[in-house]
């Protein structure tokens, strides 16, 4: 039996050689779907991956400040308040707000330098985080240093909301690791911040609490509920709120390229049929030489296999090139929807095995169908109909 | 002993396009002979030739080997005869486009447990006796209509079946090569096989040890 399976494993591979245009038409829609939906996979992957990692630097819980059902600056008083609720380690002041820059949108965080910030967990590509005392110092993403061409140690000028001129010397340039989280980032001390945004002595943006692994996030929450004029933004919160707009977008495309797909195997089952009435013919003649059903549906689910797979590979890896090195064009835009990011910046592109596996599934396992039934269906008619229809 | 008792075979039963191919038909082939089926064009001798290769299944009727009726017999089992006993020259030839003629010849043996490469010298030897030895290594698409009838001869007798049954042997060709398919079909009868051939070749029909004449489905002779 072993001959006999070398024999027909031998044969399957003779066939994806000499059946040249069967091979290329079925390798060539699967490349084309493949790419398509790999390119729009990883991005979306990438994506959530970057919302992870944004995700990881926010604090367990964020306090906002409302009056009258909008957004306003905290007393730093609520701190004492917050701190007093079991559970919670630690309460920070932030103050953040944006600042244009050419066409570009940036974020100002200012931190307090006398606590260590997650923030510091993200590589620098070059100089170092805020310290304790820095004061006219700040860390930058990527895109402003990219836009300024700016380098540790150079001085950039702001203007603020009031035209006033701040200058501030960069000491150090996040890494491209984390690109779009803080591609738009300055950081700086939360004194310089305030000074920036004119916030009053006492009040910050919002707050940030850190809570004892101990305890749940979501039940310090519900304590912190009756304070009045707050709300509390839960962490694990953000992170769904971000999968769900990603892969609500991303879902939108796959759905798109799951048409696509289809409409592919579609093409690739009417090619079988064009190419049926041969491979009719191929399996009355094997059928007459003594190949049984099972040896002639061995033959086709190896051809298949190994072409899917190979298409489907070489498929991932040019969906890999579209989007990491060309910047996924005509996708890259509707996925990221409302953020922002100039055309040189890099796309997140993050590979999953989860994902991987799924594309393999959705791209091999419609070809074995339009490959192995219908080889099977001539397999079970007589040899001398079958060869008969392939004739004719 | 093949025995066919009222092998009746209809094409589109029951539709406007019917067809009675062969109509009755009741034979007893004797091993280790040549056996020639003939008739006019249309008579149903490839019908006939398919059915007693277990490639077609009667409408009705059935077929005996050795006192086996296999008629209903699964077509595992068919598949299996075949593969072990019986060797195929088609009337249309039928190789595979895009192989070459090695392969095409080779290729009854890859449902075998065997290595096909150990049957090279063999298909050399008969390839060789047929002047096609040069055109081993051509692909089918580059071999003349008689060529290609040679290959398919070569391809049929590959395994050494028990069974031959040869549709219009010699119809694509030459004089020559046709005494030569002659002289093998003799020396394969000689060897104890059992021809079946549906032939208008008289030279064919000289050296047979019986034979069958048939008219528009139905066996006179």
């Amino acid at each position: 039996m072993i001959k006999k399976q070398k024999n027909i494993i031998s044969y399957a591979f003779d066939c994806i050689l000499g059946y040249k245009m069967r091979t290329m038409v079925i390798l060539i829609t699967f490349l084309i779907a493949t790419t398509m939906i790999s390119s729009v996979l990883f991005v979306k992957d990438g994506l959530e991956k970057e919302a992870e990692i944004s995700i990881e630097a926010a604090p367990d819980l964020t306090i906002q400040f409302l009056r009258g059902g909008r957004l306003e600056p905290i007393p730093i008083s609520y701190i004492n308040e917050i701190s007093k609720i079991e559970g919670v380690e630690k309460v920070v002041p932030r103050i953040w707000g944006y600042v244009g820059i050419s066409n570009y949108v940036f974020t100002i965080v200012g931190i307090d330098t006398s606590n260590i910030s997650p923030l510091e967990n993200f590589g620098l590509e070059s100089g170092r985080f805020i310290k304790e005392g820095d004061r006219g110092k700040i860390v930058v993403g990527k895109l402003l240093a990219n836009l300024l061409n700016l380098k540790v140690g150079d001085n950039v000028i702001f203007l603020n909301e009031a035209i006033q001129a701040k200058k501030y010397q960069v000491i150090g340039i996040f890494s491209d690791q984390t690109s779009i989280y803080t591609a738009d980032m300055i950081i700086m001390s939360i004194e310089d911040a305030r000074d920036f945004f004119n916030i009053p002595n006492g009040y910050a943006s919002d707050l940030c609490v850190y809570i004892n692994q101990r305890y749940r996030p979501s039940d310090i929450a519900v304590k912190m509920s009756t304070i009045p004029n707050l709300r509390v933004l839960d962490k694990d919160l953000l992170l769904r709120g971000y999968k769900v707009a990603y892969a609500s977008r991303g879902g939108i495309f796959v759905t798109l390229w799951s048409i696509v797909l289809v409409a592919v195997a579609l093409i690739s089952l009417s090619q079988m049929i064009v190419v049926g009435q041969q491979s009719r013919f191929e399996v009355g003649l094997l059928k007459s030489f003594g190949f049984s059903t099972l040896d002639i549906i061995e033959v086709r689910l190896i051809e298949s296999l190994v072409i899917g797979f190979f298409a489907s590979s070489l498929g991932m890896i040019l969906g890999y090139i579209y989007s990491l090195y060309l910047g996924a064009p005509g996708l890259i835009d509707i996925l990221l929807g409302w953020y922002f990011l100039p055309r040189e910046f890099r796309i997140p592109v993050f590979i999953n095995w989860t994902t991987v596996f799924s594309i393999y599934s959705v791209t091999i396992f419609p070809l074995l169908i339009a490959t192995v039934v219908p080889a099977w269906l001539n397999a079970i008619t007589d040899p001398d109909i079958a060869m008969r229809r392939g004739i004719a | 002993m093949i025995e066919l008792r009222n092998i009746t075979k209809i094409y589109n039963k029951g539709k406007p396009n019917e067809v009675i191919a062969l109509k009755d038909i009741n034979m007893k082939i004797k091993e280790g002979k040549i056996t020639v089926l003939t008739g006019p064009s249309g008579c149903g001798k490839t019908t006939l030739l398919s059915i007693i290769g277990l490639i077609l299944t009667p409408t009705y009727g059935d077929v005996i080997y050795n006192g086996e009726n296999v008629t209903k017999y699964s077509d595992y089992w068919k598949t299996k005869f075949r593969r072990e006993n019986i060797g195929f020259i088609f009337q249309h030839i039928n190789l595979l486009p895009g192989y070459n003629a090695l392969e095409n010849i080779l290729l009854p043996l890859y449902s075998m447990d065997l290595n096909p490469m150990d049957y090279m010298d063999r298909a050399m030897e008969l390839l060789s006796r047929l002047k096609v030895l040069e055109r081993a290594k051509h692909k089918v698409e580059q071999l003349s209509g008689g060529e290609q009838q040679r290959i398919a001869f070569v391809r049929a007798l590959i395994k050494d079946p028990k069974y031959i049954l040869a549709d219009e042997p010699t119809v694509f060709v030459d004089e020559e090569t046709s005494h030569i398919i002659h002289d093998i079909m003799e020396d394969l009868r000689d060897r104890g096989k059992t021809i079946i051939i549906s032939t208008h070749d008289p030279e064919l029909i000289k050296i047979a040890d019986e034979v069958y004449r048939f008219t528009y489905g139905r066996l006179i002779t």
